[in-house]
């Protein structure tokens, strides 16, 4: 076993034993090695003693050659057991006599005189020499050996003793040490007991007993200073540790409280969702079936003024005219509410087309007429130098212009009614600026803030006092919205109101094509009001029939029709009169429509004009493929062809030659500062 | 002669109304109150153009319409619908179904009486 693994109590008793018995048996043995060196000087004098007494009484018998007398001389040295050989010898060194008690000498062989008197050790054998001498004569010499007996046995006597007392004052160290060894070995072990609890069973509750009051004691003292730290620190992280399960448990309550709420929030979100939906559709069929009866209000008050007229009849004639105007009055309002409904249905698309900016608002204004003049208001329209053609959904940009014109009109009396139209540069963007700026009676904050709300008019008595649903501005808002565009409203109370719309020049967006099929209104009476500008289409289909019809749908559109019975007289045509549209037929003899496309493609020239396909086969890719801008089937869709015309036709100028035609007699006096003068 | 339209239409005012307006425009008009009634209009008399409400009772407007371009005897005369929804999937039905145009209630007649003569003419050419 390793010593320094011993347990403390072993060591201590080790120590204490080993101690004490290193101390007792070097102090014994220099005590037991004093007397054995001093015992042997000791009987060293005594032998020479002896041997001085010996010689002296030898002296007369050596002189006198007495070997018998000499010998018994010698003889009375048995008394002395430890006396091994006693011998006298001549001077010359022969043996005179000899007292040997074993019988033998002991050593066999005597040592040559060396010396005179003296002794030594030799071979365990304590020697003496003794010269004789006779009255101041030598007359031999006396050699005494002794195997000192005495000594050894003193030494092992001695030895003995010590051996047990030093066992027995181990046996005394080891009792004693086994006592005290407790004074240090105790605290500790219970030091390490207490710890050995601690840990097993994380009972910091628990204490060391304190037994002294020295380095253990302090130890001990620490030790317990430092479980109660620990113990109050474990309560408190006890404490912190419950305190979060609390709140761990309260914020998985509030997670799913909220939870709860949220779906509750979720489903209420859906029911509302449903509900504006379901109304949405009400309004949709309410004004649907609105409609119906209006059709026969309307028609039999055509018919009847149409009668009227031709019986001469004028006084009914007038009435008949206000119930007609009250029916569209009617229709308008329904329309409004429909087209909110759809909006908010998610059913009004945007119908995008190049738009020239310019004849689209002089036009509108010339539908305003009655309105301007109503109150005898001045309207002023300046249109900027470099605003040209936008993309947006005509429609929409009329019936907004449309909106924010009539409404000034409305609240202008005598007034003036501006149209500011120009074009600007921000945030990366190319924008079209509308400002319609009146004189009228203004409109206060308050009712700015709801201005653009659905069934919010300014004021409830306006409504009774100049008619309308309130729904125009908040429809202006949501068409202004679709084509990601601005509006915003300036005004004081008597000091007029000024509405300024930005719409982006290219109005994008993702639902184009589904827009394209949006309401028969939007695509047939808008594109024919845009077509003030004669646009020329060349149709190329070597059927005459097709060619008369074509040419006269179009023509009843607004275009201008070239026709070619061949893909030949096309392109010829084409150089012509460069045609903002080219209709082709696929089915024709000697050049088909494919390779008449390949050619019109192949022109530098003429390759800029979309050319619209017309074909009883549906091969759109390879249309697309060819560079076509787009296909029709065969039997034409009127209403399709329309629309797709309008979506590809080249974009003119308004300074090019061609556009410069009988219907557009402003056009060279841009920037247009025309007044539309009142009427009545 | 003048060209034979056929007018179906459930509402007894806008019949009324139509007729009376087509017949001042020198048509001759049949009317029929429901699909059906209309279908067996069409078969037996052979009208230059049909006229109808998308929205008939008995058979509605589509039914008909497909009916009368599917039929060998029918699928020659030229039909328009009217409505009074607005809404993008009428229109789109109505040229799905067949029909050769499509116009929206109330009627504006000037728009109406162009689209019936330029059927019309269509017709005669082919």
């Amino acid at each position: 076993m390793n010593l320094q693994n011993l347990s403390i109590k072993g060591k201590l008793m080790l120590i204490t034993m080993l101690t004490s018995s290193a101390a007792l048996v070097l102090s014994s043995a220099s005590f037991l090695i004093y007397d054995l060196i001093s015992f042997r000087h000791l009987l060293t004098l005594d032998l020479m003693s002896q041997a001085q007494i010996i010689g002296y009484n030898s002296a007369a018998a050596m002189a006198f050659r007495d070997e018998a007398a000499a010998t018994a001389t010698l003889s009375a040295l048995t008394a002395k057991e430890d006396i091994v050989s006693a011998v006298l010898y001549t001077p010359d060194g022969k043996i005179f006599a000899h007292y040997y008690p074993n019988g033998t000498p002991h050593p066999p062989t005597l040592p040559i005189l060396s010396q005179g008197t003296g002794y030594r050790f030799e071979g365990g054998y304590l020697e003496v020499f003794r010269d004789v001498l006779l009255n101041g004569e030598h007359v031999g010499t006396l050699f005494l050996q002794s195997d000192q007996r005495q000594w050894s046995v003193r030494a092992r006597r001695y030895s003995a003793i010590v051996g047990f007392f030093v066992f027995i004052s181990a046996l005394f160290a080891l009792l004693v040490s086994s006592q005290l060894q407790r004074l240090i070995s105790r605290p500790i072990l219970q030091l390490e007991n207490t710890m050995r609890m601690v840990s097993a069973n994380k009972n910091y509750e628990v204490r060391a007993t304190r037994f002294y009051s020295d380095e253990i004691g302090r130890l001990i003292d620490g030790f317990n200073t430092m479980l109660s730290e620990i113990q109050h620190r474990d309560t408190a992280l006890q404490r912190a540790n419950d305190e979060l399960k609390t709140r761990t448990r309260e914020l998985e309550g509030e997670i799913i409280h909220r939870k709860q709420t949220q779906e509750e929030l979720l489903k209420a979100k859906h029911a509302a969702e449903d509900a504006s939906r379901a109304k949405s559709a009400f309004l949709a069929n309410m004004s649907h079936e609105l409609r119906t009866p209006l059709n026969a209000i309307i028609g039999y008050s055509e018919m009847l003024e149409e009668e009227t007229r031709e019986s001469g009849k004028l006084e009914n004639q007038q009435d008949l005219r206000k119930i007609q105007s009250a029916g569209k009055h009617l229709l308008s309002l329904i329309n409004d509410v429909l087209d909110l409904s759809k909006i908010e249905a998610g059913k009004m698309g945007l119908h995008l087309e190049n738009v020239e900016v310019g004849p689209m608002v002089e036009e509108m204004v010339t539908t305003l007429q009655p309105a301007i003049a109503k109150n005898a208001n001045n309207v002023r329209v300046r249109i900027a130098d470099d605003v040209g053609v936008m993309r947006a959904d005509a429609t929409k940009v009329r019936q907004i212009l449309f909106n924010l014109m009539s409404n000034a009109c409305k609240f202008t009396d005598h007034g003036t009614i501006s149209l500011d139209v120009s074009q600007s540069t921000m945030e990366g963007q190319e924008w079209i600026r509308f400002r319609v700026k009146d004189t009228g009676i203004g409109i206060s904050p308050k009712q700015q803030e709801k201005l653009f709300r659905e069934f919010s008019q300014a004021d409830a008595t306006i409504s009774r006092k100049y008619g309308g649903t309130g729904l125009g501005l908040a429809i202006s808002y949501r068409f202004v919205q679709m084509m990601k565009g601005r509006i915003g409203v300036e005004s004081h109370p008597g000091q007029g109101s000024t509405f300024t719309v930005y719409l982006p020049v290219q109005v994008t967006s993702e639902m184009v094509e589904a827009a394209q099929l949006d309401g028969a209104n939007a695509s047939s009476a808008g594109s024919a009001q845009n077509k003030t500008e004669l646009d020329t289409i060349l149709v190329v289909d070597d059927d005459p029939a097709v060619r008369d019809l074509m040419s006269r749908f179009l023509t009843k559109l607004g275009f201008h029709v070239v026709a070619a019975a061949n893909g030949e007289e096309g392109l010829r045509l084409a150089r012509e009169v460069a045609p903002a549209v080219i209709t082709l037929d696929v089915m024709m003899p000697e050049c088909d429509g494919w390779e008449t496309l390949r050619r019109f493609k192949n022109d530098t020239a003429l390759s800029q004009i979309p050319v619209i396909m017309v074909t009883v086969v549906d091969n759109e890719a390879m249309a697309l493929d060819l560079g076509a801008s787009n296909y029709l089937i065969k039997p034409v869709d009127r209403d399709r062809l329309a629309v797709l015309i309008e979506k590809h036709r080249v974009p003119r100028h308004p300074t090019s030659a061609e556009s410069n035609s009988s219907s557009r007699p402003k056009e060279e006096q841009r920037p247009v500062e025309f007044e539309v003068s009142r009427r009545t | 002669m003048m060209p034979k339209i056929l007018l179906i239409e459930d509402n007894e005012m806008n019949r009324d109304m139509l007729s009376r307006r087509l017949q001042r425009r020198g048509y001759r008009v049949l009317t029929a109150q429901d699909g059906e009634q209309g279908h067996v209009l069409a078969r037996s008399e052979n009208p230059d153009l049909i006229l109808m409400d998308i929205s008939l009772p008995a058979m509605d407007g589509w039914e008909l319409t497909r009916r009368l371009k599917a039929s060998e005897n029918t699928k020659h005369i030229p039909i328009i619908v009217l409505t009074a929804h607005a809404l993008v999937t009428d229109r789109a039905k109505a040229f799905e179904a067949g029909c050769d145009d499509y116009d929206t209630k109330p009627i504006e007649f000037e728009r109406l009486s162009e689209k019936i003569e330029s059927l019309l003419a269509e017709k005669k050419l082919s």
